[in-house]
C-alpha cells in the first residue's frame, strides 16, 4: 500500500493508479522515461567477440541482398470453384458456442484461411458485434499446441493411434445397454446435438448423460423454478428501462446477450433519444457495468441479499408496492446489520424503482443464490419491470454442479465403467472437493475429447482430438432460442471430430458426420417443399429468422415461495465477512474465461478492464482490507480454505467491497501448451460444490514476498503540463458531466479549456478530397477490450509476453485507459470506493502531429486525406516520434516478435497488412487497408464513398458503437455531426495538436437529491473562469 | 626510475607506422566501393528489366494474343475486379487443348494438373516487393493500357520484364497519368496508338475522367 498523505497535495481529480495518486518515485520515473524497458545496464553484458561476430554476419548479409530476391512461383488452381476469386476476401455466417449459447459471426476468409471473425448484424445476440473471447478464438484455430493426433495411454506408456483404432477398440463398451456408460458433455444449444443425445439414450438405456460448465447462469434458472415451478430463461431488456438495479450482475458484459444488452443500455443513455436507465449497481467487485453505474455500492457479494432484501422492505413499507401473500416474508425483514451508505442506495433505488413501475429492471448476477434471483424475480413481476421470460430448453436437467456431483458419486461407487468425456477439462475444472482427477482412475475406459491433450486427457486412457469450432458442421441457439447456424471455413487441420460426431459413433447410429446430422435435424424444423433452398438461406444468414422461442408470461406459484423465503432468511443472517475471516468470490476470468482460452496469447495479454493486469490473475481486495490484513500491493497472499492453499499476489484496488476478495477462474493450468503453462494461480482449488461462487471464511495472509504483476495501468501516462495546474486551467482528458447539468449548460464540458491562442508554426494542408475523422463517445463505451481484440486480429499486432510487458512494450494499437476518479483533497475512505472512467486510447492523427515534426526520415507523414501515415520501410527506429508524442499511441518493435512463427500462426495473418520486423515503430492507421479497399471499389465504381462504408475493425466491432468513422470534409456525414455536438471535445487542445479523433463526453444519470459524490461537478472550481483566450 | 607504465597500453607500438598507407588505401578503397555500389544500385542493371524466367509450360502470347487475338481477359479474369489479374486455373487452358494440340508433349503439365488437380508451378515474372499493395483494377478502369507496364505481351514468345517496376518509375506515372492514359475501351489493345497526341488525349482524358493518382505513402504501402 503507498501512503495516502500525499493525495492533498497532488490534487488530482483523474488518477491511473494508488502510485499515480501518491506520486511514488516508481511512478515519477515511468512517466519521465519513455522506455522504461531501456535500461543499458539490465542488458546482458555483450563481449567484445559477441559484437564482432554479428558485424560480420550483418557484413555477409548485405552481401547477399545484392543477389535478386527468391524466384516466386505462382499456383493457381487447377480448376478454381465458380464465383472466387483468388486474393479477394470472403465472408461466411457461422457461430460460436460459449456456456450453451451460441453466438453469431462473420468470418473473414482470405483464400480459404479464416483470419478475421466480426459480429453477424442478423443474429440477436451479436448485432454485429463481437466480444474479445469470440475475436480471439480463431487463434486458438490455429494455435500450434493444439492436440494433433489420438493418443491411447496404458501402463505408463504412450501410443499414437488412429481413429480407425479408436473405433475398433471402443466398439464393444458401446454396444450393450448402457450399464456402466457414462457421458459427460458440456452445455450446448445445439439442436442436432440434443438429438443425438437423445439416440444415444434409446440405444443405451442405461447409459448416464451428464453436462456439466464451469461457469453458468443455473443460479438464475433454479432461481425462477423457486418461484414459478419451473425453469425458465430470464431475458433483460435495457432500452426500455428508466432504471436499472443490477445485484452483483454484470448485464454488459457477463451474459450471454452482453452484446445486445450494451447496444441497449447505450441508446437508452443517449442524452436526448434515450430514456435514462438509471443504473444502480450492488456488487462486490468492480465490473463494466459497476464503473458505469450512477449509484454503486461496494458490498461483499454475502450481503448483497441483505440490500435486495432492504429494497424490497422499502418498496412494501414506503412506497406500498403490495406482494403477493406468500411473498409477503420478503418484505418482513428490515432488523439485519446494514451500513448507511447501503440503507441510503436501498432508499434511492426503491424510490426510482417505485417511480418507474412498469419501466425498470432488477437483475442478479449469476453468482447469488436462488434464492436472491427468486425475490429479483418477484419484485419484476410485482413492479411489471422490462424483464421477459421463455421456457428453459431444457427445464429437467439439475444443475452442472448437481450433475458433476451425481456423476463423481458413481464414479466413485465404481459403478462407472466406461466415461466418456465431450470437451470441458474436469479434471481441472470440477469442484475441487469432488477430485474427479483422482476419480479418473477408477474408471477401466475413460476417453476425453478435447482440443488440446489437456489436464483431464494426460489423465484418461483415450485421448481423441476435437475440431475447432470453425471447422465443423454445426447449429446453435442464441441466448433466445433463434437457430443459429455453423458452417466450416476450413477442412479440420488435425482430424478433429465434434462432440456431436463422437457421440453418434457411440449410439451407433447412422450417419455420424456432422454435415448430414446437421441437415437431418434442420429437415424436421424446415419446410418440406424446398429443403435446399430453406438450407441455403440458413447457411448465408447464420440464423433464421423467427426462431425465436415464444415469450411467456409465468405466474408465481404460491407453493413454493414460502422455501424461496426460507432460503432468503439463511442468507440474510450469515454473518458479516470481516478481515479475518474473508469472503473470496472466484469468478470467470474477462478473457480467458474458464480456462478454456489460457493458451491464447491475445486474451492472456489482454489487460483485464479493472486492473489491467496481463498473463496473471491476482486476488483483488480493497485498499481498507490491505491495511487491515497488512498486505501490500503486489505481494504474494496466501489463501486457506478448507485445507488447501493457494498463493497468489495481491492487487489493491479501490472500489472493492471491504473484507471481500475476487478471484479469477482459469489460471494456473498445467497441460494448457506453451502459452498458459503456469500462468497465474489456480483458483479452483477453492472451489467446492457446496460453494462454487463465494468462499466464506477463509483466512487470507500476507507471505512476505513479492511478485510484479504485469499490469499496463502506469503504462503510456499522459504526462499533461504539471499536475497541480492542469485542474484547474486545462481541460481533462476525460470529461463527465450529470446529465442535467449538461442539458442546462451544454458548454459544460469545454468549462476548462484556458490556453493562449493556438497559432501553428507550420501552413496548413489544404484538403479537396475525403478527411478522415473519428469520434469516440465516452458515454457509451462501457471498457469491452473488443475493440482491442478486433484491432490485434486485423493488424497483425504481436503478442509481446509477461516480460516484454513489464518493459511496457506491449504492442496492442489502441489501449483502453482506466481512471480512477476522486475529488482532490479527499481522505483514504473515498479513494477506497473511486470511481471508475474508461477512455479509449490510440493513434488520434492530429492535423498538427507532433511526431511527423521530429522524424529525420520522413518515416511518418500527413496523406491527402488527412491520415497520420506510418511508413515502415523508411523507419530507422530513432523513436523520436513516440518521444515526441503527447497522447503516448506509438508502439515500438523492440524485437522480431513475429520472428519464425509456427506455420498454422502465419495462416491468420491479414495478407492486406505489412507484418513488421524488428525496429520498426508503428501505431494505429485508421485501418487504411479497408479505406484503400473501399476507396478503390467506389472509384471502380464510379461514385462517391458512402457514409459509414468504410468501418475501421473496432468501429466495426463496437457492441455499444461508440466509436464513429468517416469523412469530416461532409457536413452530413455521421463522424460531422457528432463532431457538431456540444459534448465533442478534443483532448490535449492546448497543445494545439488538433486532434483527428475526438471524444465525446460522459454524462451520469443520478438521481435528484443524491448528493454530488463520486459523480459531481465537473471539475475544478467556477473562479479560475474569465480567462479564456481560444 | 619507476615511471608510470600503466598508460603505455593507449599508445599505438612504433611498429605499426608501416600501416599508415594502408589505412589510406583503404579509405580511398572504400570510397571507390561506395561509389560503385551506389552508382549500380540506380542501375537499370539492377532493376531486373529483361528478367525472363523459363517458364513450366513454354506458353507464348505472341501466338496466343498476337496471331489468335484473344483478349487479355480470356484468362487473366480479375484484372478488371480485383488487386489480382489472376494467372488462368488449368481449366482454363483445358476449355481449348482437350481438342485443340491434345498430344503435345509441350501441354504435359497442363495435362497433369488438369487430371490430378495439383497446380501448374508457374514463375511470376513481375514481382513487386511484398510490402507493395498494386491493385490491377484500379489501373484498368482508368484508362492505364496493358501496355504501359507490361509492354508488347502480344509479340512476346517468352514474357519478359519490360519496365524497372521501381518507385520512381511508378511515381513518375501517379504524377504525370496524361502520359499513359488512353480510352477504357482500348486499355487491352496492345498495339493502339492515339490518333492525336499522347499528352492531349491523357490532358483531356484525365480531366473528364477526374484521374488524380495519390502520391500517398499509404496508397502503394499500408
Amino acid at each position: 500500500m503507498p501512503p495516502m498523505k500525499h493525495d492533498r497535495e497532488t490534487g488530482l481529480t483523474y488518477w491511473r493508479s494508488l502510485d499515480e495518486l501518491a506520486q511514488t518515485p516508481e511512478f515519477q520515473e515511468a512517466v519521465q522515461r519513455e522506455f522504461p524497458g531501456d535500461d543499458w545496464d539490465q542488458l546482458p553484458p555483450a563481449t567484445r567477440r559477441q559484437f564482432l561476430k554479428v558485424m560480420g554476419a550483418s557484413l555477409a548479409m548485405a552481401g547477399l541482398t545484392a543477389c535478386r530476391w527468391p524466384k516466386e512461383e505462382i499456383v493457381p488452381f487447377a480448376h478454381r470453384p465458380e464465383g472466387r476469386t483468388p486474393g479477394v476476401p470472403e465472408h461466411f455466417a457461422t457461430s460460436m458456442e460459449l456456456g450453451g449459447a451460441a453466438l453469431g459471426m462473420v468470418v473473414t476468409s482470405f483464400d480459404g484461411r479464416p483470419i478475421k471473425a466480426e459480429g453477424n448484424r442478423l443474429h440477436p445476440d451479436s448485432l454485429g458485434a463481437l466480444t474479445a473471447i469470440a475475436q480471439a478464438d480463431i487463434l486458438q484455430l490455429y494455435d500450434p499446441d493444439r492436440s494433433r493426433r489420438l493418443l491411447l495411454r496404458e501402463g505408463g506408456q504412450q501410443y499414437v493411434k488412429g481413429w480407425s483404432d479408436f473405433e475398433a477398440a471402443a466398439a464393444e463398451h458401446f454396444a450393450g445397454d448402457g450399464t456402466g456408460v457414462a457421458v459427460l458433455a458440456g452445455s450446448s444449444s445445439s439442436p442436432t446435438r440434443a438429438m443425438v443425445r437423445d439416440r444415444f439414450l434409446e440405444a443405451h438405456p442405461n447409459a448416464g448423460w451428464y453436462e456439466y460448465e464451469p461457469i453458468s447462469r443455473d443460479n438464475e434458472r433454479e432461481g425462477t423454478r423457486l418461484v414459478f415451478g419451473r425453469a425458465f430463461r430470464v431475458h433483460p431488456k435495457l432500452d426500455e428501462a428508466g432504471v436499472v438495479a443490477c445485484f452483483d450482475a454484470d448485464p454488459l458484459f457477463d451474459h450471454p446477450s452482453s452484446l445486445r444488452l450494451a447496444r441497449e443500455f447505450a441508446a437508452a443513455r443517449h442524452p436526448e433519444s434515450g430514456i435514462g436507465a438509471r443504473l444502480y449497481v450492488a456488487e462486490s467487485s468492480y465490473s463494466l457495468t459497476g464503473v458505469r453505474a450512477d449509484h454503486r455500492v461496494a458490498v461483499p457479494s454475502s450481503r448483497v441479499p441483505v440490500v435486495l432484501a432492504r429494497v424490497a422492505h422499502l418498496l412494501v413499507a414506503e412506497h406500498h408496492i403490495e406482494l403477493p401473500a406468500a411473498a409477503a416474508g420478503y418484505a418482513g425483514e428490515a432488523g439485519q446489520e446494514i451500513s448507511e451508505n447501503e440503507v441510503h442506495f436501498a432508499e434511492l433505488l426503491a424510490a426510482d424503482l417505485a417511480k418507474f413501475r412498469g419501466g425498470g429492471a432488477i437483475l442478479v448476477g449469476p453468482r447469488q443464490e436462488p434464492a436472491v434471483h427468486a425475490l429479483a424475480a418477484v419484485l419484476n413481476q410485482v413492479l411489471d419491470s422490462t424483464v421477459g421470460y421463455t421456457t428453459d430448453p431444457d427445464p429437467d436437467r439439475p444443475s452442472h454442479i448437481e450433475a458433476i456431483g451425481e456423476l463423481a458419486a458413481a464414479m466413485a461407487s465404481g459403478s462407472v465403467q466406461t466415461l466418456l468425456v465431450l470437451g470441458g477439462n474436469p479434471a481441472y475444472d470440477a469442484p475441487a472437493d469432488l477430485r474427479f482427477g483422482e476419480l479418473l482412475a477408477k474408471v477401466p475406459l475413460s476417453i476425453h475429447l478435447s482440443l488440446y491433450d489437456d489436464e483431464t486427457s494426460q489423465r484418461c486412457i483415450w485421448h481423441l482430438p476435437r475440431a475447432h469450432g470453425l471447422e465443423v458442421w454445426g447449429d446453435g441457439a442464441a441466448w433466445d432460442g433463434t437457430l443459429t447456424m455453423r458452417q466450416p471455413l476450413i477442412a479440420p487441420l488435425y482430424d478433429g471430430r465434434t462432440a456431436t460426431e463422437v457421440v453418434a459413433f457411440a449410439a451407433g447410429s447412422k450417419p455420424t458426420s456432422g454435415y448430414e446430422l446437421v441437415r437431418e435435424n434442420l429437415r424436421s424444423s424446415a419446410p418440406a417443399a424446398d429443403f435446399e433452398g430453406f438450407w441455403r438461406r440458413a447457411l448465408h444468414d447464420g440464423t433464421v429468422e423467427g426462431t425465436a422461442w415464444d415469450a411467456v408470461q409465468p405466474r408465481l406459484n404460491p407453493g413454493r415461495l414460502a422455501v424461496a423465503v426460507d432460503g432468503l432468511r439463511a442468507l440474510l443472517d450469515a454473518g458479516l465477512p470481516s478481515a479475518d475471516r474473508p469472503e473470496v468470490v472466484v469468478t470467470a476470468d474477462s478473457r480467458i474465461w474458464d480456462g478454456r482460452f489460457a493458451n491464447n496469447g491475445w486474451l492472456q495479454e489482454l489487460p483485464d478492464a479493472l486492473t489491467k493486469v496481463t498473463w496473471d490473475n491476482a486476488l483483488l481486495m480493497s485498499p481498507a482490507t490491505a491495511r487491515e490484513l497488512e498486505i501490500t500491493d503486489g505481494e504474494i497472499a496466501a489463501v486457506e480454505s478448507g485445507g488447501v492453499t493457494v498463493e497468489v499476489p495481491t492487487f489493491v484496488l479501490p472500489g472493492q467491497a471491504r473484507s471481500s476478495m475476487t478471484l479469477a477462474l482459469g489460471y494456473g493450468r498445467s497441460a494448457a501448451g506453451q502459452v498458459g503453462n503456469g500462468v497465474g494461480a489456480d483458483a479452483y482449488q477453492l472451489r467446492t460444490a457446496r460453494a462454487p461462487h463465494v468462499v466464506s471464511g477463509a483466512t487470507v495472509r500476507g507471505t512476505g514476498r513479492s511478485y510484479h504483476l504485469a499490469t499496463t495501468q502506469d503504462h503510456f501516462a499522459i504526462d499533461t503540463a504539471g499536475f497541480k495546474e492542469r485542474n484547474r486551467r486545462v481541460g481533462e482528458l476525460v470529461r463527465e458531466a450529470p446529465l442535467n447539468a449538461y442539458l442546462a449548460n451544454p458548454e459544460v464540458f469545454h468549462e476548462h479549456e484556458h490556453h493562449p491562442p493556438l497559432i501553428s508554426l507550420w501552413k496548413d494542408q489544404e484538403y479537396e478530397g475525403e478527411q478522415w475523422g473519428m469520434a469516440i463517445d465516452l458515454n457509451t463505451c462501457i471498457g469491452c477490450n473488443a475493440c482491442v481484440v478486433a484491432c490485434q486480429a486485423e493488424n497483425n499486432i504481436p503478442v509481446v509476453g509477461r516480460e516484454q510487458v513489464l518493459n511496457q512494450r506491449e504492442m496492442q494499437w489502441i489501449r483502453i485507459d482506466r481512471y480512477f476518479k476522486t475529488e482532490p483533497g479527499l481522505g483514504s475512505a473515498e479513494i477506497d470506493n473511486a470511481d471508475v472512467v474508461f477512455q479509449p486510447m490510440t493513434c488520434v492523427h492530429c492535423e498538427n502531429a507532433p511526431c511527423e515534426q521530429v522524424c529525420p526520415v520522413a518515416a511518418t507523414q500527413h496523406t491527402t486525406d488527412g491520415l497520420n501515415a506510418m511508413v515502415y520501410n523508411r523507419c530507422v527506429g530513432t523513436r523520436y516520434c513516440s518521444n515526441n508524442c503527447p497522447l503516448k499511441v506509438r508502439r515500438f518493435n523492440f524485437f522480431n516478435y513475429h520472428k519464425d512463427p509456427a506455420d498454422t500462426t502465419k495462416m491468420q495473418f491479414n495478407p492486406e497488412v505489412t507484418v513488421r520486423a524488428r525496429g520498426v515503430m508503428e501505431k494505429c492507421t485508421f485501418c487504411v487497408q479497408r479505406i484503400e479497399a473501399v476507396r478503390i471499389g467506389a472509384r471502380n465504381d464510379n461514385r462517391p464513398i458512402a457514409d459509414g462504408e468504410i468501418l475501421p475493425a473496432c468501429a466495426q466491432t463496437c457492441p455499444t458503437k461508440a466509436i464513429t468513422f468517416g469523412n469530416l470534409n461532409d457536413p452530413k456525414s455521421s463522424v460531422s455531426k457528432l463532431r457538431e455536438e456540444k459534448r465533442s471535445y478534443a483532448t490535449l487542445a492546448e497543445l494545439n495538436i488538433r486532434p483527428r479523433a475526438h471524444y465525446l463526453g460522459r454524462l451520469s444519470n443520478r438521481a435528484d437529491g443524491a448528493g454530488p459524490q463520486g459523480h459531481g461537478t465537473p471539475h475544478g472550481e467556477a473562479e479560475s473562469h474569465g480567462k479564456e483566450t481560444a | 626510475m619507476n615511471e608510470d607504465k600503466s598508460n603505455d597500453i593507449f599508445i599505438f607500438p612504433k611498429w605499426t607506422g608501416v600501416l599508415r598507407p594502408a589505412v589510406a588505401i583503404g579509405a580511398l578503397g572504400g570510397l571507390l566501393y561506395a561509389t560503385v555500389v551506389v552508382a549500380f544500385g540506380f542501375s537499370p542493371l539492377a532493376t531486373d528489366v529483361g528478367y525472363a524466367p523459363v517458364q513450366p509450360v513454354p506458353y507464348s502470347h505472341a501466338l496466343h494474343v498476337g496471331q489468335l487475338g484473344m483478349d487479355c481477359r480470356y484468362c487473366h479474369t480479375g484484372v478488371e475486379e480485383a488487386a489480382n489479374a489472376l494467372i488462368p486455373p488449368s481449366q482454363t487452358c483445358m476449355n481449348c487443348h482437350k481438342a485443340v494440340r491434345a498430344n503435345s508433349e509441350k501441354l504435359i503439365p497442363v495435362f497433369e494438373s488438369y487430371s490430378t488437380g495439383m497446380p501448374v508451378e508457374w514463375i511470376r515474372v513481375h514481382d513487386l516487393p511484398d510490402y507493395v499493395y498494386f491493385n490491377h483494377s484500379a489501373h484498368v478502369r482508368r484508362g492505364v493500357g496493358c501496355v504501359s507496364c507490361h509492354g508488347r505481351i502480344d509479340t512476346m514468345e517468352v514474357v519478359s520484364q519490360q519496365k524497372p517496376l521501381s518507385m520512381g518509375w511508378c511515381l513518375e506515372c501517379h504524377r504525370k497519368p496524361e502520359q499513359h492514359l488512353r480510352p477504357v475501351e482500348f486499355v487491352f489493345q496492345l498495339d493502339w496508338v492515339p490518333e492525336e497526341d499522347q499528352l492531349a488525349l491523357g490532358t483531356r482524358l484525365r480531366e473528364t475522367h477526374d484521374i488524380n493518382p495519390p502520391q500517398d505513402c499509404n496508397t502503394c504501402h499500408r
